[in-house]
């Protein structure tokens, strides 16, 4: 079983007559432990189709299976716990909770979990330790670099063990080299811990570090390439 | 799953972080509960202190009055006449079957001397049964005898100002007193009661037998005479029998004609004091009714803020919707938030409506009276207006699409 399939998916926005077309019969499958780069134009559907993947959006029709099981007919209680537990956010401006300690954006995820509080902290310390940042567990978000913040980000979507972890443009506010610091960083879970990496970018250098690359144009895979790099 | 000691957390973080609305929102509501409690105070003082004012003239009364005769046309006002006699208080006693106790009265105010103290007081020439009628026991002493009223003996009874005023620490119990220059022997000291509902010391009187009154000190023209006749019903369901039973016998004893006016007046006292401790209860409601509409006005104060502060944290929705918050976790957050802002505004305000009580207690010297009731009452209902007032931000919080929440700038 795949972990994520998708059968002729389409999204279209209607904008009073005119309707957009964002995604258009996309079929796809991913396997658990890939590293996949999807790229294409500005406007092009990637972000549409990252929000279907992460279940923040539902198809106009087409399946959308993960881990086997089709997410169409959940409400919206249930698409909220597979997020939970099944999938890891990392966002363009990092998103995190302004005024909130990076310790505790770390532990969101597990508080709606409802994982005691003991748990939490244990959990969200080892993942803080992961992306490299033990010490900084109080730091506030405007106390952080941009770098540091993407990886509190990255933290936070690893602290529930989610097998799935969607980056829409995560490199897209940092300078190259934290850039390819953020970039390592993913290689490094993917083959340390298989977590199935999902970004989207469109520079190439930053593609480079995924062993699959899915090309995007006006909502149509027109490409989906494997790269030699190991 | 909801956690809610952590939803408690994220509440209290969000409202520390902008103290100065939270304190500003919360004045609405501090304002709104000390108004309640201090209003709901005033007014449950006022009814105790007439509550206690009440009992303290006795239950079940009715009193007489002489007059309102015509003369020549002309309508005097009640008392203005010598109309009612000892005659008359005997035979309610004896023909009224409603009536338990009877005592007439023969008043006046003399100077009072003992030794070398002097003291102006009222003087109430009365029989035994005024006690009963009273309700008012002796504190010392003994009540008259059938024999000193019948002989119109110089004995009295001294409420306890008059003690106060005339003995200092002597026990005044078979002095000699002096009444416009009249020695009677003290037999007794009334139970101190305090002021009446129209603020009279009622301790400031001396009783005699009213015998002794109209023979010794307040003689008229017309013998057997007295000012007034105090009646108490056997119940309060028989005031309105007593009071027709007085009015028939007093017209049949007065040779009251068909057409012509009584010469006598009954009001019935026990009335005119519910009446007047109905009023407060309206008052008191009235004030309670006042103050929490500014409870109101706080609690639309929390909504506002609280509908601000869901379009503010509009990003900061998505995220936790994006990281798994389901709709309850939002709602709650919001409602806790809101809730708390209400119950801190409660606490403050139950404390400042009691200090605020108190100081009206002491700078109007009105009696305030915080009943735990009024306390429940105002922290149920600061609690009630923080649900009520944050749900429908909560609701409209919980409802924000993730995607276009993420979006929010
Ligand atoms: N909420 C929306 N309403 C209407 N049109 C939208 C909406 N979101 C995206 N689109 C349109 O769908 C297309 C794909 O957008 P998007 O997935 O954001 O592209 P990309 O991320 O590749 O730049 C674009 O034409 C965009 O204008
Ligand atoms: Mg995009």
């Amino acid at each position: 079983m795949a972990l994520i399939e998708t059968q002729n998916i389409n999204k279209i926005y209607s904008l009073g007559d005119v309707e957009v077309n964002a995604l258009k019969d996309v079929s796809l499958t991913i396997e658990k432990g890939e590293f996949i780069a999807i790229m294409g134009p500005s406007g092009s559907g990637k972000s549409t189709f990252m929000n279907v993947l992460g279940c923040l959006d539902k198809p106009t029709s087409g399946i959308y299976l993960l881990e086997g099981i089709d997410v169409a007919h959940m409400n919206r209680d249930e698409l909220a716990a597979i997020r939970n537990k099944k999938l890891g956010f990392v966002f363009q401006g990092f998103n995190l909770l302004p005024r909130t300690s990076a310790m505790e954006n770390v532990e969101l995820p597990m508080l709606y979990d409802g994982l005691p509080a003991g748990e939490r902290k244990e959990k969200a310390m080892a993942a803080m330790a992961v992306v490299g940042l033990a010490g900084r567990e109080d730091h506030h978000p405007n106390q952080l670099s941009g770098g540091q913040q993407q990886r509190v980000a990255i933290a936070r979507a690893l602290v529930n063990n989610a097998p799935i972890i969607l980056a829409d443009e995560p490199t897209g506010n940092l300078d190259t080299k934290t850039s390819i610091e953020i970039m390592e960083l993913f290689v490094r879970l993917n083959e340390e811990s298989h977590i199935t990496i999902i970004l989207v970018t469109h520079e190439k250098d930053i593609a480079e570090f995924s062993r699959r690359r899915i090309f995007f144009r006006d909502g149509v895979v027109v490409s989906d390439e494997l790269s030699g790099k190991a | 799953m909801i956690n809610i000691p952590a939803t408690i957390r994220i509440s209290l973080r969000a409202l520390r972080v902008n103290k100065m609305r939270s304190a500003l929102t919360m004045l609405g509501i501090i304002i709104g509960v000390s108004a309640v409690i201090t209003m709901l105070a005033v007014g449950t003082g006022a009814r105790q202190r007439i509550g206690e004012q009440m009992a303290s003239i006795g239950s079940n009364l009715l009193m007489v009055l002489p007059g309102s005769t015509t003369s020549g046309g002309v309508r005097m006002g009640a008392g203005t006449q010598p109309t009612l006699s000892t005659g008359d208080a005997d035979a309610i006693q004896k023909e009224c079957l409603s009536v338990m106790y009877v005592a007439p009265v023969l008043s006046g105010v003399a100077q009072v001397i003992y030794g070398n103290q002097n003291w102006s007081t009222g003087i109430t020439g009365t029989t035994t049964n005024m006690l009963y009628v009273r309700d008012w026991p002796l504190s010392a002493g003994r009540p008259f005898t059938d024999e000193e009223m019948r002989s119109a003996s110089k004995v009295c009874l001294l409420g306890q100002t008059v003690v106060d005023n005339l003995f200092g620490g002597i026990n005044p119990i078979g002095q000699i007193i002096r009444i416009k220059n009249v020695p009677f022997t003290v037999i007794g000291v009334l139970d101190a009661k305090g002021q009446d509902p129209g603020g009279h010391d009622q301790d400031d009187t001396v009783y005699v037998p009213v015998t002794t009154a109209q023979k010794k000190l307040f003689g008229t023209a017309f013998p057997g005479m007295v000012r007034i006749i105090m009646v108490k019903a056997k119940s309060a369901d028989d005031l309105a029998s007593a009071e027709k039973e007085i009015a028939e016998l007093l017209r049949q004893r007065h040779h009251t004609g068909q057409k012509q006016d009584d010469d006598f007046t009954v009001r019935n006292l026990t009335q005119m004091m519910q009446a007047a401790e109905q009023s407060t209860k309206v008052m008191t409601l009235l004030l309670g009714a006042i103050a929490s509409v500014s409870l109101l006005v706080g609690g639309i104060g929390i909504m506002n803020i609280m509908l601000v502060s869901v379009t503010e944290r509009t990003r900061e929705i998505g995220i936790r919707m994006a990281i798994g918050a389901k709709t309850w976790d939002i709602r709650l957050q919001f409602i806790i938030e809101a809730l708390t802002l209400s119950m801190i505004g409660g606490v403050v305000g139950i404390i400042i409506g009691i200090s605020s009580s108190e100081v009206v207690s002491l700078i109007f010297e009105w009696p305030t009276v915080i009943s735990p009731v009024s306390i429940i009452l105002s922290f149920g209902f600061s609690g009630f207006v923080g649900i009520f007032f944050g749900f429908y931000p909560a609701y409209k919080a919980s409802l924000l699409d993730p995607i276009e929440a993420l979006r929010y700038e």
